[in-house]
């Protein structure tokens, strides 16, 4: 240190201040890094790592009945891909979110264009459409379990009023109800989300096509066809890519609804991880199950993300 | 003149297409709620009635006693409170410098961006059972600081894209003014920047906090008799002698009034939140 | 970099805001303030529910707004006022040598800063430790307690998965006795064997009925407490059956006697005929046919060993349930189910009580709280709302099952938990639980869903004295054990059963019973081939030498039946 005692204090306070403005001037340089590393490093702890450990899982032995965590190499994915349940919940999986997606888009579609043009008490009708996106699903499958549930549900008796004949469907435990039932909860929930982006997309169509084409003596429908619909298709794709990726995870419903059954046929891909990871402890099995999943729904994120991407940029 | 009858024709079908739709769809989505509430303030006896009880003649408030008290249903919601609010705070103040920095320093370009990005469709099944794993050799297990880490990476990409969507419309200029005074980028960032995105920062915590309070996958999975949020009590309610619908039916109205009042708050922003930014509403 | 034309709309909000920022505006400064406060009070919530929680602060507020004063006792002169007085005069004064005077005289004092978790099934049987027993122990002890309210599966999964994270969050755990091999291997529980040396006393330990006795022993050790006797027995309606009318048109249509059915085939010949007769009034029969509430695998269980099944070849170890009598008793159980309930199979325990109680079945074969309930016995309790006023009190009769095998279906044991910190605690609570004085009263509480399972209980004065004919019902229940057969009591049952329930509820929606039964197989034996087949093999033999195991085996069958009177 230079100088005597005084003076260290004084040239003290200068080489802290020094450091300090050393240490400002650095994060300066970095600050954008220093912005983007909690939130990267939170994702790599929270994310990259258990991954990373789960490959570990998937290729030993981690389970409740057998002690140990000896390598099985492949055993985990093919006990998996051997199981018939695993299949048939990734089939039951496909069916419910292409059916779900599906109805979600045609009924979405159908209300954005109903929507579309600007009329009293619209603010307050789409204010209610859009109310089911921010309920827990879980809740929503409790909602339609305690509307289709045999024997207090209400859905049976007002079907008989309607159509003058007892209804006595068990909408939880019979295929295929169970099946549109999980598929009805689905699309309450999810249109309105459908209809919101179409409509956005409706909204940023130039009145001018139209206008043009109307001159030039299209019909409504062709003006749908050739107009409407090319100009909506990027947002359709947003839609739709989005619900899909939603639709796979299927879960809360199907706990709250079937819990899997009538035996394991409405198990989608989630539960059937979760039932054998968290109620079998057959920890390894599903580990490598779930990386199966997560390849077979890479491609589609893959997809997704770009086209998000390359909305954003446009 | 046949023209016009032609249009006028059309508007009538489509006008009387159009309301059945409307209409419908309102039915379709109201009634749910409706038939929740008032199973909510049912006395139990009236469950059983057949033809259905459409409004009870003796309402009572005995299931929401019974669900807040008896089924830990008031333990529940205080611990999604508390869960959300952390999570929103810290995803929020995450996603929002990490969303100025892309912007304005193009930081990580398009990779950084992608795999943020693509953390919001990370399946939550393929990493339920490692972070559990995980936890329990952290003691992370069962812990409110536990939810909190992973809700905080599930909304990550929601956050920063938000933010990034806003900052975007900030123009540099305000910015470069500040710098010129002397202000260096932490005070431009700071003083300038955020809180001309507040709209923003407001958006992305109402939808984050809507995403943690309806989570329910991770708190299954990941919680037990501490940190056990809402969503969860409602597992409770599936026991070895059936489905108490009063009490589910009460947690439930419970646990939809802050979700609708947030829901409502960004009606504005609605299109911007669902699709991460991409699309302005 | 970002060069984007804002569109017009937001500019101009963008320039407004600007303004007012610059010009100090308190709009904006509001906002921030309103976010730094919930900021603020996000920080102290968390700290405060954490500081709360860990204090128990929450819970208990919680567990007090639940107990009714200190300990509701009822008044002395009725039946159960008096076993309350005698348990708590057999925990604090004499006998000195029962078990229930030596756990409480061991734990007095000792653990006051102790809070014991007990895992329950949620609902009615949780009443019982939080209105009863719970607060009693508490005075008799100064011990804390706190239930745990748990879904029936999650008593096993939620008890693995805390001891996977070591989280040591349940002392005393309601098990399954067939669970206990799973959770013993797995090392969730824990022997009692050293504080049964230290505290219990033989003759307690007797006083089980030969069904239950050894339930609770595993490779050796005893893992628990047996504590409900969950034998199955058929409840019938007295006034039906004895009809005359009906009486004649039976014995006309069929040339055989009008009675309580002694085989499955009467049974669904008896439901079908009474349902002809008497729909919609009366059905024949109803059933609990949901999955997991609490699940078909006990009734299927049932049947198949009364029609002669075996679970598998003891050899090779390959499951034996596509066979001829699987068929039959699948076969058999679609026609009782179509002779029952409409809705039948939609129901679980407590709606095919409900159905019971209104009497819209004339025979339903469930646990012994039917008995109770059916009396109007249980329905006293003002916590048991959702089981209605029964119609049918003093009509009901008792007999054993149909096929005369009938399962003691699921039970519970009282197991210490192997992560716990306080296993000495929990253990004597678990002991004072299950001593015959004081398991007297959780038996007869109406709102228990705790069965009789010790001979004093079924020899008991005071319960026999709590409706007219409950001795017949006590005697019924301790003749029907000596019949009963237990659950597959080996490791992985949790498996086999889950696989059993998915299995009937296919075939309730229409699967063809070969094929349901043919894939169960496949599910067993990939079960059986995960947990090890030589492991599987020895745990099997070890289920062979057990009471109850097979109708060739049961208490009656190895002369060790009880006979009451």
């Amino acid at each position: 240190m230079r100088g005597g005692i005084g003076a260290r204090g004084l040239a003290g306070q200068r080489a802290r201040r020094e450091e300090r403005s050393a240490l400002a001037a650095w994060s300066e340089r970095h600050i954008n890094w220093l912005l983007v590393a909690p939130a990267v490093l939170l994702i790599l702890a929270i994310t990259v790592y258990p991954l990373g450990y789960s490959v570990w899982v998937a290729f030993v032995n981690f389970d409740f009945l057998i002690p140990g965590h000896a390598f099985v190499g492949f055993g985990n994915f093919a006990a998996v891909l051997n199981d018939p349940v695993a299949l048939h919940s990734v089939v039951v999986t496909a069916v419910f979110t292409v059916a779900d997606v599906g109805l979600e888009f045609v009924l979405g579609l159908a209300l954005a264009l109903a929507l579309e043009t600007k009329f009293r008490g619209r603010g307050i009708l789409m204010a209610i459409f859009v109310v089911p996106l921010f309920i827990a699903p879980v809740i929503v499958g409790q909602f339609w379990s305690l509307l289709l549930q045999r024997p207090f549900g209400p859905v049976d008796y007002i079907l008989s009023v309607i159509i003058r004949h007892p209804v006595t469907i068990s909408w939880l435990t019979e295929f295929p109800w169970d099946f549109i039932g999980v598929i009805l909860a689905d699309i309450w929930q999810w249109t309105s989300f459908v209809m919101v982006i179409l409509l956005a997309g409706l909204a940023g169509i130039p009145a001018e096509l139209h206008e043009a084409a109307a001159i030039d003596g299209a019909g409504s429908w062709q003006g749908f066809r050739f107009i409407t619909l090319p100009q909506l298709l990027p947002m359709i794709l947003l839609a739709v890519t989005f619900r899909l990726l939603g639709a796979v995870n299927l879960f809360d419903t199907i706990f709250m609804m079937t819990g899997g059954g009538p035996g394991t046929s409405t198990y989608t891909t989630a539960y059937y991880l979760y039932q054998t990871g968290f109620q079998e402890f057959h920890l390894s099995e599903a580990t490598a199950g779930s990386w199966l999943f997560l390849i077979l729904v890479s491609a589609a994120i893959f997809i997704l993300v770009r086209r998000l991407l390359k909305v954003e940029e446009a | 003149m046949t023209r016009k009858r032609g249009l006028w024709f059309r508007w009538r079908r489509y006008g009387i297409g159009r309301t059945a739709l409307i209409g419908l769809f309102l039915l379709f989505v109201l009634f749910p709620l409706y038939w929740v509430a008032v199973t909510s303030i049912k006395p139990s006896s009236d469950y059983l009635a057949m033809p259905p009880v459409w409004f009870p003649a003796h309402p009572t408030i005995v299931h929401y006693v019974a669900a807040l008290f008896a089924y830990r249903g008031l333990e529940g919601l205080l611990n999604s409170l508390v869960v959300a609010v952390a999570t929103t705070l810290l995803s929020v103040a995450l996603g929002t410098c990490m969303g100025y920095s892309m912007v304005r320093f193009g930081t990580g370009g398009r990779d950084l961006a992608f795999w943020v990005l693509s953390q919001r469709f990370l399946p939550p099944v393929a990493v339920v059972l490692p972070i559990f794993l995980l936890y329990r050799s952290y003691h992370l297990y069962d812990t409110r600081i536990g939810l909190v880490l992973v809700y905080t990476v599930m909304t990550l990409p929601l956050s920063v894209w938000m933010m990034y969507a806003y900052f975007r419309q900030v123009p540099r200029a305000l910015e470069e003014a500040a710098l010129v005074d002397g202000c260096g980028w932490w005070g431009a960032f700071w003083r300038i920047a955020v809180p001309l995105a507040v709209p923003g920062i407001i958006a992305a915590a109402a939808f984050a906090f809507i995403g943690v309070w309806t989570e329910f996958f991770f708190a299954l999975n990941l919680t037990s008799r501490n940190a056990f949020t809402l969503p969860t009590v409602f597992r409770s309610f599936l026991s070895f002698q059936g489905a108490q619908y009063g009490e589910s039916s009460a947690l439930a109205v419970i646990s939809l009034v802050p979700s609708i009042a947030l829901g409502m708050l960004v009606q504005k922003h609605l299109v911007r939140g669902l699709t991460l930014g991409a699309v302005r509403g | 970099m970002d060069e984007i034309i804002p569109d017009e709309e937001h500019e101009r909000a963008l320039a407004r805001e600007l303004d007012a920022w610059l010009a100090g505006d308190h709009s904006r400064r509001h906002v921030l303030a309103a976010l730094l406060g919930i900021g603020a009070a996000g920080a102290v919530l968390p700290a405060s529910a954490h500081a709360a929680s860990r204090a128990g602060w929450l819970g208990r507020q919680q567990d007090h707004l639940l107990q009714q004063a200190a300990v509701d006792l009822a008044s002395p002169d009725t039946p159960l006022g008096k076993a309350q007085a005698d348990a708590v005069t057999a925990s604090t004064k004499t006998p000195a040598d029962g078990s229930a005077f030596r756990a409480v005289a061991a734990a007095k004092g000792k653990f006051n800063n102790v809070s014991l978790a007990l895992t329950y099934e949620a609902g009615l049987q949780a009443l019982e430790p939080r209105n009863f027993s719970g607060p009693l122990w508490q005075q008799l002890t100064g011990m804390n307690y706190s239930v745990v309210e748990l879904a029936h599966p999650d008593l096993y999964s939620k008890a693995i998965t805390e001891h996977i994270a070591g989280s040591g969050a349940y002392d005393v755990l309601d098990i399954e006795p067939a669970w206990i091999p799973s959770l013993a291997d797995g090392g969730v529980i824990a022997p009692v064997d050293e504080y049964v040396k230290k505290y219990m006393n033989q003759a307690d330990l007797n006083d089980y009925h030969p069904l239950f006795k050894f339930l609770p022993m595993y490779k050796g050790k005893r893992w628990g407490f047996f504590d409900d006797g969950d034998q199955l027995e058929l409840y019938y309606r007295a006034d039906v059956f004895g009809d005359p009318k009906l009486k004649s048109a039976y014995e006309a249509k069929f040339k055989q006697p009008f009675r309580v059915p002694a085989t499955w085939d009467e049974y669904s010949q008896v439901a079908q005929f009474i349902t002809d007769q008497m729909a919609p009034n009366v059905y024949g029969a109803v059933h609990f046919r949901k999955f997991g509430s609490p699940g078909n695998q006990f009734a299927f269980c049932q049947q198949f060993r009364a029609n002669g099944g075996v679970f598998f070849d003891a050899k090779t170890m390959q499951a034996q349930l596509a066979t001829p009598a699987g068929i039959r008793t699948l076969e058999q159980m679609i026609a009782a189910n179509k002779a029952s309930v409409p809705g039948n199979n939609d129901l679980d325990a407590v709606a095919a009580w409900v159905a019971w109680l209104s009497g819209k079945s004339a025979m339903l074969f469930s646990w012994p709280p039917t008995g109770r309930m059916s009396e109007n016995y249980s329905q006293r309790s003002k916590a048991v709302n959702f089981v209605p006023t029964s119609k049918i009190a003093g009509k009901v009769g008792y007999a054993i099952m149909p096929g005369k095998y009938g399962e003691m279906a699921s039970g519970f044991v009282k197991a210490i938990s192997a992560d716990s910190r306080h296993p000495e605690a929990a253990y004597l609570f678990a002991q004072w639980q299950s001593s015959p004085p004081v398991s007297l009263v959780r038996v007869m509480l109406p709102y228990t869903l705790r069965d009789p399972y010790r001979i004093s209980h079924y020899t008991s004065p005071i319960y026999r004295s709590l409706w007219p004919s409950a001795k017949d019902y006590l005697i019924n229940l301790s003749n029907a054990a000596n019949f009963g057969i237990t659950d597959m009591i080996m490791p992985g049952w949790q498996d086999y059963a889950l696989t059993l329930d998915r299995m009937c509820t296919a075939v309730w929606a229409g699967k063809d019973p070969k094929a349901a039964l043919e894939g169960a197989d496949a599910e067993w034996n990939a079960t059986t081939r995960k947990i090890g087949v030589a492991a599987q093999r020895a745990s099997y033999q070890e289920f062979l030498k057990g009471v109850g195991c097979y109708p060739d085996h049961t208490v009656d069958a190895m002369g060790l039946a009880v006979h009451l009177t």
